[in-house]
């Protein structure tokens, strides 16, 4: 299996049913594997913020979400992940494809991908990078579980040693 | 004008344990004050503008339960969007109530866009719902709600209110108001 096929059996191994996201070009790959799986439930976000909440709802209720996105929309996720997931413990997995770093072609993108790993930090979310496939299996299992049991967002970022850049200058 | 803590009354009244989402502020403090003992309300501190995405994210997972939000018009005004989501997704479970008084009241009445030009059942229908009901009087919004509670959605049900404050005060703690509110969906 490749990186996407094994990020969709994790999910699916750990009960997590519901995708919230905003895609691009990294989220858009692992969307196409799980939507062969009737087994999942997606939700299209006009704004990577309406997660947090949808996701909260969603385990309010009774089942458990991932959001998906891009690093740039973590910015737009500060407030609800500050006042609403953490203080209410709300455990669920973020997956973030991670622009700005190794191989970036554009300048636009650089200082979020310097800021992500801060944000998070600051604000006490956990957080884990895959950089490899041979063990992503194990990372991904391992910060789902911390989740759950810490009761609070867990963040798991896709770099580009991962997924790879593109050819563009 | 209809008075948000009389409507809110009313409406708790005709609810069984049907989850409500009450928005951060004025919405939140008179569930309260109205029906401080039920456990299926959920009271939001802050993440303002948030209550659309939890009442919408809950009915998607519940289509067992009517779902009801309290919002406000400062509050959807910061998540528009959400409300094309709802509208896409269109769970029949989703009632959407938004305490429209034309101000952040909380904060000294600053005026918001709706007392400018911004119409929120027009946002709405432009989002994508066709079952929006503007309500001005008592008598209006009662006969709403009995539409809303009895009838598949999703709803929008804006209704204009007077700019009274409100003194009803939840629980503070975040953790005891989610469990309580969990305990009430899934025992």
């Amino acid at each position: 299996m490749e990186w996407p096929e094994k990020i969709v059996s994790v999910l699916k191994a750990n009960d997590i049913c519901s995708i919230s996201f905003v895609p691009d070009g990294v989220i858009g790959k692992t969307l196409k594997i799980a939507e062969k799986d009737p087994y999942f439930h997606f939700t299209t976000l006009a704004r990577e913020e309406e997660g947090i909440g949808i996701i909260s709802g969603e385990y309010f209720g009774g089942r458990y979400g991932v959001l998906m996105m891009q690093n740039a929309g973590l910015g737009n996720c500060v407030n609800a992940l500050a006042s609403l997931a953490i203080p209410y413990q709300v455990p669920f997995l973020i997956l973030i494809s991670q622009r700005g770093e190794l191989g970036e072609f554009h300048a636009c993108h650089v200082t979020m991908g310097r800021a992500t790993r801060k944000i998070l930090d600051s604000m006490g979310i956990q957080h884990f990078t895959l950089h490899r496939e041979d063990n992503l299996e194990t990372i991904l299992n391992g910060a789902i579980k911390t989740a759950y049991a810490s009761y609070q967002p867990v963040a798991v970022i896709l770099p580009t040693t991962l997924v790879g850049w593109k050819d563009e200058k | 004008m209809i008075n948000r803590l009389e409507a809110t009354q009313y409406l708790v009244q005709q609810l069984s344990d049907e989850p409500v989402i009450a928005s951060c502020g004025n919405p939140k403090f008179d569930l309260f004050t109205a029906a401080a003992e039920r456990k299926a309300n959920f009271y939001m501190w802050n993440s303002m503008g948030m209550a659309s995405s939890i009442g919408l994210g809950l009915a998607m997972a519940r289509p067992d339960k009517k779902v009801i939000i309290l919002d406000g018009d400062g509050a959807i005004l910061m998540n528009l969007n959400s409300l094309t989501t709802a509208a896409s997704k269109a769970p029949s479970n989703l009632a959407h109530i938004i305490w429209d008084n034309e101000q952040y009241q909380l904060t000294g009445g600053q005026p918001t866009h709706t007392g400018e030009k911004a119409d929120l059942g027009t946002i709405a229908r432009g989002a994508g719902f066709n079952k929006v009901l503007t309500t001005d009087t008592m008598a209006a919004f009662k006969k709403a709600v009995s539409q809303i509670l009895s009838k598949p959605g999703p709803w929008i049900l804006v209704a204009k209110i007077d700019s009274a404050g409100a003194l009803g005060r939840p629980p503070k703690s975040p953790v005891y108001i989610k469990n309580q509110f969990m305990e009430a969906l899934l025992g």
